[in-house]
């Protein structure tokens, strides 16, 4: 009951002349973002930090939800109207999407995208409502060293499941957990790698840094795609037909429920439920032989998991703290420069903020809903826009933010820097996933390994007679032994490779 | 003619010139005062900066700018505090004595001193406070006092971080019970403290009146003893360090504003004027009584001393703490 007074409460507050403006631009943005191809969604998330600077953290926060889930749903459009993802987790809507279009049923597709998309993230969002504030008041017992070791598993789930080679997630990692070593030591107070230059003494600002590694780099990769040509589709008829109503629903159903269960484990990422809800469907048919021919299943079904993913991975991150993905690590950066540490505390200091921003989650994927049904063929005209000028928007709009933070030019550097490391290292195909983990994780994890041995004045053996905490560190050592034998299946990490 | 009103115009304005330094002190301040809070918002200090300015600001006929320049426990805020120009314009909060243990830890390599602030007005003096949960078996000082001797160095003891008050003042309880020793934890703040003292990883607080008064007061944990020679308005049936037998365990934490050194005394005068006011208006009184935070107004000589004393009383500890083996 307290939570349904609570959830009241935050609805209240969402539905506020101002919070629903914030959520309203977020999902334009959002959208935008995911329309534009090659920004996704954690690049997008990261570039519009900046605009929330001066919003109270209620409002930010909202706002940048809605960009998060704004632009996971946007990503739908292009992949059915260019064949190109607008973000990674819509891959696999291009299979049958794009061959929908091709056969003029575009606007078909693009409909029941948007209404699988609400299903899910509704769905998702009061799933979330039911299972956070208990799995919230059971992280409260958690200690020093059960955080810990609830982080390590995180890390070596997005380290285990990413990338080409266990080698590779290891190293990209460390590289994390270095980078956020830099500033100021959290217990000591002693300077780390600054070299004496006053402006890493805070160390190096996460979002200039995520700004570089996803917007700068994702621009300058973009620009080397060949353009590709906006297929003319109908999108007069958005509604399905009452044959492809029927393929649908259980598409739906199925897909929002990989999505959700999908979404609490960290490191899966946005596109492996995608991809399995995809090739569940296709083997629950009857005649698979549809798939890959413009099947309406083959969009509902992913469609319908990749916004449930979307709004259940905000679970682990608002009741552990632990973020799922970059996408939603660039989110609790955000959480973090607005004086709010995301996790079970957040709950309880904060109930009124916390279910303020859960209820934006319900009244986003409505504004969603009708943002994109009507306005689809807005959306569809925005590919149109030459891409030299939304590289070059963009890219001003980076620097502007960066410096914008602080009215520190140093940061501009930073996000400059880190955009052509961010570039080289996909091209050199390192994960990037595992070293923003570690950028983010990194001082949470240093400051309770250290407050765990100042329990323990020294004695490692707090980590392993504490009996939660020792099946953590378990779980944490087989997740890498696992993906050490290369146990996970191959299309797993492929899809999560891409 | 024209050659003659030229020649006035430029007269005109090189005494304008000339008298431009003197002026701008007579009509300080003719653009907005930047006050640097050196925490981020929404913690204490940033509210009591708050409430203070939106007050100041009225009299002062300029708007006053909360800075929050959070980060490295202060030091980020601080080390911009001493660099500024002292023209009034920016000044900030000092946190005594975590300012000072800032500049006295070698290992910080703070690139300020004490001599690089003039202090102008302090706002708040917060006293500390050792509280445990309420179930705990520790109900006074001295059987928190009498565990440490008993099994020493096993007692898990909460600071809000290294060298704040609070571990300070854990310093003088083992200073003023000698053979009593407590096992350090130095979490990041009041919230982090109440959330392991909850969970059982830790069990006994040092922290201030301030963070813990209403909970406190709601009962869901206990005071053993507030740090101070008189009792606390806001926990008046909590007893002092003094009234437990240890005098001597004096902490407290202060929260003043201060500028960078140099400033003329003019505008330190007119200032401190403007924010004493603000700080006795009824307004400001009221908004600190709710948080549980107790005013002390100190200026000139006495806010000089203070910071002095403290400044010496905190090398003592610092020193100590450095040497002290875990």
């Amino acid at each position: 009951m307290d939570t349904l007074q609570h959830l009241m409460t935050g609805v209240t507050a969402a539905l506020s002349l101002q919070n629903l403006t914030f959520a309203l631009i977020g999902c334009v943005l959002g959208t935008l973002i995911g329309v534009l191809p090659g920004l996704g969604p954690a690049a997008g998330t990261a570039i519009l930090i900046p605009l929330t600077f001066k919003l109270d953290p209620t409002g930010a926060l909202i706002m940048l939800s809605a960009i998060y889930y704004g632009a996971m749903y946007g990503g739908t459009i292009t992949s059915v109207l260019i064949n190109v993802p607008g973000e990674a987790a819509s891959v696999v809507t291009c299979i049958d999407g794009y061959q929908m279009a091709k056969q003029g049923r575009g606007g078909t597709a693009l409909g029941i995208a948007a209404i699988g998309s609400f299903v899910g993230g509704i769905f998702a969002t009061i799933a979330l409502v039911v299972v956070a504030p208990p799995l919230a008041q059971v992280a409260l017992k958690f200690g020093p060293p059960e955080f810990f070791a609830l982080m390590l598993v995180g890390l070596c789930l997005i380290t285990g499941l990413g990338g080409r080679s266990l080698l590779a997630g290891l190293a990209m990692a460390v590289l994390g957990l270095l980078i956020a070593m830099i500033g100021i030591d959290p217990v000591r107070g002693a300077p780390r790698f600054t070299f004496g230059i006053p402006s890493l003494y805070d160390g190096l600002g996460f979002i200039p840094v995520v700004m570089g590694l996803f917007g700068v780099a994702e621009i300058l990769l973009a620009i080397q795609q060949p353009h590709r040509q906006v297929i003319k589709t109908n999108l007069a008829s958005l509604l399905p037909s009452r044959e492809e109503w029927r393929r649908s629903v259980g598409a739906i159903g199925r897909g929002t429920g990989i999505g959700f269960f999908l979404g609490l484990i960290p490191g899966v990422g946005a596109i492996i439920p995608t991809f399995v809800a995809y090739v569940f469907e296709k083997r629950l048919s009857k005649n698979p032989e549809r798939f890959g021919q413009g099947a309406i299943e083959g969009v509902a079904a992913p469609e319908s998991a990749n916004n449930a993913y979307a709004n259940a991975a905000m679970i682990p991150l608002l009741t552990l703290g632990i973020p799922s993905s970059p996408t939603i690590a660039v989110l609790m950066g955000a959480f973090i420069i607005n004086g709010l540490t995301p996790g079970p505390f957040l709950f309880q200091e904060r109930p009124d903020l916390v279910w303020a921003v859960i209820a934006s989650f319900f009244l986003g994927n409505i504004l969603l809903l009708v943002l994109n049904l009507p306005l689809v063929g807005l959306w569809a005209r925005i590919l149109h826009l030459p891409y030299s000028y939304v590289c070059t928007g963009t890219l001003t709009f980076c620097v502007i933010g960066a410096y914008s933070l602080q009215q520190n030019v140093f940061d501009i550097y930073v996000m400059i820097a880190c955009g052509v490391i961010g570039y080289g290292m996909r091209r050199i195909d390192m994960p990037i996933a595992p070293l923003v983990l570690g950028l983010i994780l990194g001082p949470f994890l240093e400051k309770s390994l250290r407050t765990s041995l100042e329990m323990s004045a020294g004695d490692f053996s707090i980590f392993f007679t504490r009996p939660l905490c020792l099946v953590l560190l378990v779980l944490a050592a087989v997740v890498l032994v696992a993906s050490a034998l290369r146990l996970p299946p191959r299309e797993l990490r492929e899809a999560s490779s891409n | 003619m024209p050659k003659l009103t030229k020649c006035l115009s430029v007269a005109a304005i090189v005494l304008a010139a000339l008298t431009g330094t003197a002026t701008a002190q007579q009509d300080f301040p003719n653009k907005p005062i930047q006050l640097m809070v050196a925490y981020p918002p929404g913690g204490s200090t940033d509210i009591a900066a708050r409430v203070v300015a939106s007050i100041a600001e009225k009299a002062l006929g300029q708007p006053i700018v909360i800075v929050n320049r959070g980060g490295a426990g202060g030091q980020i805020g601080w080390t911009e505090l001493a660099r500024q120009r002292p023209d009034g314009y920016y000044i900030g909060f000092i946190n005594l004595p975590a300012t000072n243990t800032v500049i006295l830890d070698p290992e910080r390599r703070a690139i300020f001193t004490e001599k690089d602030f003039t202090p102008i007005i302090n706002q708040v003096l917060d006293p500390g406070v050792i509280w445990v949960r309420a179930d705990s078996p520790y109900k006074t000082v001295q059987d928190l006092i009498d565990a440490a001797k008993k099994s020493p160095g096993t007692i898990r003891t909460a600071t809000t971080g290294i060298l704040s008050d609070d571990h300070l003042a854990i310093l003088m309880t083992e200073e003023a019970a000698p053979g009593a020793k407590f096992r350090i934890v130095h979490l990041d703040g009041g919230a982090t403290q109440f959330k392991e003292i909850m969970g059982g990883n830790v069990d006994v607080a040092f922290d201030n009146v301030g963070s813990i008064v209403k909970r406190v007061q709601s009962g869901e944990v206990r005071a053993l003893a507030v740090l101070d020679d008189v009792r606390s308005k806001f926990m008046p049936d909590v007893p002092t360090s003094k009234e437990a037998g240890y005098p001597t365990v004096i902490s407290n934490s202060t929260r003043g504003i201060a500028g960078p050194k140099g400033m003329p005394a003019p505008l330190v005068a007119k200032l401190q004027s403007v924010l004493k006011k603000a700080m006795e208006d009824p307004e400001h009184v009221k908004k600190l009584d709710d948080q549980g935070i107790a005013i002390k107004i100190m200026i000139g000589d006495e806010y000089e001393k203070y910071f002095a004393e403290t400044h010496a009383k905190a090398k003592k500890y610092t020193e100590w703490a450095k040497n002290r083996p875990m």
